[in-house]
Order: structure tokens, then sequence, then C-alpha cells
């Protein structure tokens, strides 16, 4: 039987992990919020990106574009996007367990990663497996620039070394504050096919260039892959601070049922430590009556 | 009569409006946008944006990007944009001197490129800072 005052501080240590999950839920409430406004924000600029890579694209058919270019693949890279820290439910897991479907999917050929996120890293590292660029501790409220080094490396073993003849972006998709789905997606080479469907309305024939449209696409294309993977990461930011929202609000209700458990013990011991405790009196009481 | 003038970044959608002209500074040099332009596509160099929307002027800073100019709209997929009234003098003034002393010493090509670039972002900040004492227009597409 545990004593009334282990109980006791028990209890209190479980009231204080409530008032601080309460407070994580709120703090990520609130992030969610932010999040998923910057997600909004972005979007017009990926459209328009989109319509006029779209458009330039099916004119320019006859130009050889590295990033067209589909070529027999050996090795992949992946863009893993993941959070940098715990308590946010199973979307880390849920990924990693998705990005390891897709590998076994394809036993002959080769992957490297690029990471952006804590978790994703320790994942690769723990596997083993190639690891060509880090990003760690991208802000939530960052600009774009935070996650240029991995398009440059992209850029680099994709378009420059050719190393890699395909990329893929992992993330966790926002669908919403109670879903968060593991996702992917082909990054490049890019496919004309996924760019359609965004074609500019209320506008027919060609434009003037300036300086020429080989020059202008090799401006937008880095630009729109940039956007993606930006787009992405706030997604990502967005889902995070759901999951983690979700997750501290059953540890929060996890805690009250324990409180109440432990009161219950408490009180059921306390009124039998009194009960104890008149019945010695009395019997003490009675053997001095007696005697 | 106008036409509808985009603003946005990767990162954010400044506004959408009615405007009246545009100047804005191509890597083939300034020029001027009216309704009914011929649809036009070019690559934005570091300058400054003026719209006039009726009696009023705004000025941006812009660096980098791309501009599509059709008819009766008009986007600006920049990578940087700010407001002139954003724009921080004292920051500049110290980044251009710094890029400038570090222009004297003897560095790798890259970095010589690196530095005058900061040197001309910085210096067309400073313009735009120069002009605006002069006369300040009255901000719009606030929401």
């Amino acid at each position: 039987m545990p004593s009334l005052r282990s109980i006791r501080s028990r209890i209190k240590s479980v009231k204080n992990t409530r008032q601080i999950t309460k407070a994580m839920e709120m703090v990520a409430s609130a992030k969610m919020k932010k999040a998923q406004k910057r997600v909004l924000d972005a979007r017009p600029y990926a459209e328009k990106i989109r319509e006029l890579l779209h458009r330039i694209a099916t004119l320019e058919k006859a130009w050889p574009n590295p990033y067209f270019e589909v070529r027999p693949v050996e090795t992949i890279g992946i863009v893993l996007v993941s959070t940098d820290r715990g308590l946010c439910g199973p979307i880390n897991s849920n990924l990693i367990r998705t990005l390891s479907r897709f590998m076994k999917e394809r036993p002959d050929v080769k992957f490297e990663f690029v990471t952006i996120g804590r978790k994703g890293r320790d994942f690769v590292r723990r596997a083993g497996l190639p690891l060509t660029g880090v990003i760690q501790g991208v802000k939530d409220k960052g600009g774009i620039a935070e996650i240029l080094p991995a398009s440059q490396v992209v850029v680099q073993e994709f378009a420059e070394k050719r190393n890699w003849q395909e990329v893929w972006v992992f993330y966790t998709q926002f669908v919403s504050i109670m879903t968060q789905k593991p996702q992917f997606e082909k990054l490049l080479p890019i496919d004309p096919q996924s760019l359609a469907g965004h074609a500019i309305a209320g506008a027919t024939g060609d434009y003037l260039y300036e300086p020429d449209r080989r020059d202008i696409l090799d401006v937008l294309i880095p630009r729109y892959f940039e956007t993606i993977i930006f787009h992405r990461v706030l997604e990502n930011f967005a889902s995070e601070y759901s999951a983690r929202m979700m997750a501290m609000k059953n540890a929060t209700a996890n805690a009250k049922e324990v409180i109440y458990g432990l009161t219950l013990t408490y009180n059921k011991l306390r009124q039998a430590n009194i009960t104890k405790e008149i019945s010695e009196i009395s019997s003490g009481a009675e053997a001095i009556n007696q005697g | 009569m106008g036409f509808i003038l985009s603003l946005m970044t990767q990162e954010q959608h400044l506004f959408t409006e009615e405007v009246d002209f545009l100047q804005a500074k191509g890597v083939d040099g300034e020029f001027g946008v009216l309704k009914g332009h011929a649809p036009f596509l070019t690559l934005l160099d570091v300058g400054e944006f003026l719209i006039r929307k009726g009696s009023i002027d705004l000025s941006y800073f812009v660096a980098g990007g791309v501009i599509e100019v059709l008819p009766d709209r008009v986007t600006v997929l920049a990578d940087t944009i700010e407001r002139a009234e954003e724009i921080d003098g004292t920051r500049a003034e110290e980044a251009r001197k710094n890029a400038f002393e570090a222009l004297k010493q003897p560095i790798t090509e890259e970095s010589r490129i690196t530095f005058q670039q900061v040197l001309k972002r910085e210096g067309v900040r400073l313009k735009i800072l120069e002009r605006r004492r002069h006369h300040s227009p009255v901000p719009f597409g606030e929401e």
C-alpha cells in the first residue's frame, strides 16, 4: 500500500504535467494557424509559376532541357521533409514507413538523401543511407532562403553532375487538424503533364521575350522547384503543429484521468486510515474501561 | 482605366490591384506599362518599381524574378519586394560600406561578384530612399 504522502506528490506531479501539455497544446494551435496562413500566402506564386512554365515549356518543346529529360533511373534523390522536434504524434514514423515502402518497391535503385528536419536525418543516419545534404533548425517564420541550400544540392546532383535521374519529395500533407497524411511526389524531371490544367485563361499567342525564352526558362525552373520544396516545408509545419496539438490534447485528457484515479485512491486510503485510527482509539478506550 | 497588377514573392502575395501605370526595370532596361501593352515576359533586375494609381504614386524596391505583362494584367514574380517605406537606410548604408571595404581586399572572383551585387542592391535601396525624401507617396493595397 503506498503511503498517503507518496500519492499526494504523484498527484502534484501529474498536475504539473497537465499544465505543461495544456500550454503546449495552446502554443501548437496558435502556431498551426500561422503556418496554415503561410501556406495560403505562398500559393498564388506557386500557381502562377506553374502556369508560366507550362506555357513556355509547351512552346519550347524542341529544346532538350535537362529538367524535362527522362533518363533511365539508377539513383533517386530524395528530399525528406520532417520535423526537428518530437512530441508530435506519429507523423514522422508514418512518413518513414511510407518512405521505406517506396524504397522496397524499387530494389534496383540507389537512394541518396537531402533532409530538412532532424528526425529525417536521424532515420537516414541510422539506416546507413547516403546523406548528401542536411538542413536543420528551419524556422516556421523563416523565409525561402532557409531551404535554398536543399534546392542547390538538387540542381548540382540532378542537372550538373547528373548523379540523380529523379528527385522526389517526401513530406506530411496537412489534410485537417485531425488528419495528416504522409505524402510524396516527383519533383524532377518535370512532367509537362503535371503542369497542364494551369493554362492561362484569356491569353493566346506568344509573348515578346527579353532577353530570350531560354534565359527566362533558366530562371523559372529553379524557382519552380524551390517553390514546391518551400511549400512542402510550410505544409509540414502545419502538420507538425496540428499533430502536436492533438497529441498534447490527448496527453492533457490522460493526465486528467490519472489525476481522477489517484485522487480516488488517495481519498479511499485516507478514509481507511481514519477508520483504522478511530477503531484503534475506541478499542484502546474499551480496554481502559474494562481494566 | 488601368490594368490589374499583382505583386508576389515566393513567400507572400503582396497585393492585386487595379493601377494606371507601372515603371519597372528589366535586365534589358527600364520600361513603362500602360493598359493594352503587348504580351511580354522579361527578367527583373535590381531596381525601383514606380506604380501610379489615380493621383497616388508608389515606390517599391524589387530584386530579381520575372514579370509577365498581358494587355489587361501584369504579374510580378519577384525574389525580393520591399515597400519604399520599409527600407532600412542605416542597414543599407552599413551593408554597402562593408561590401565596399571587402572589395578592396584581395578576394576570390566568386565573392567579388557577390559583393558587387550587394553594392548594387544597397545602392538602389539608398537611391529610392533619397528620392522619397523629396516626395512621399501614400501607400495603398493594405488590408
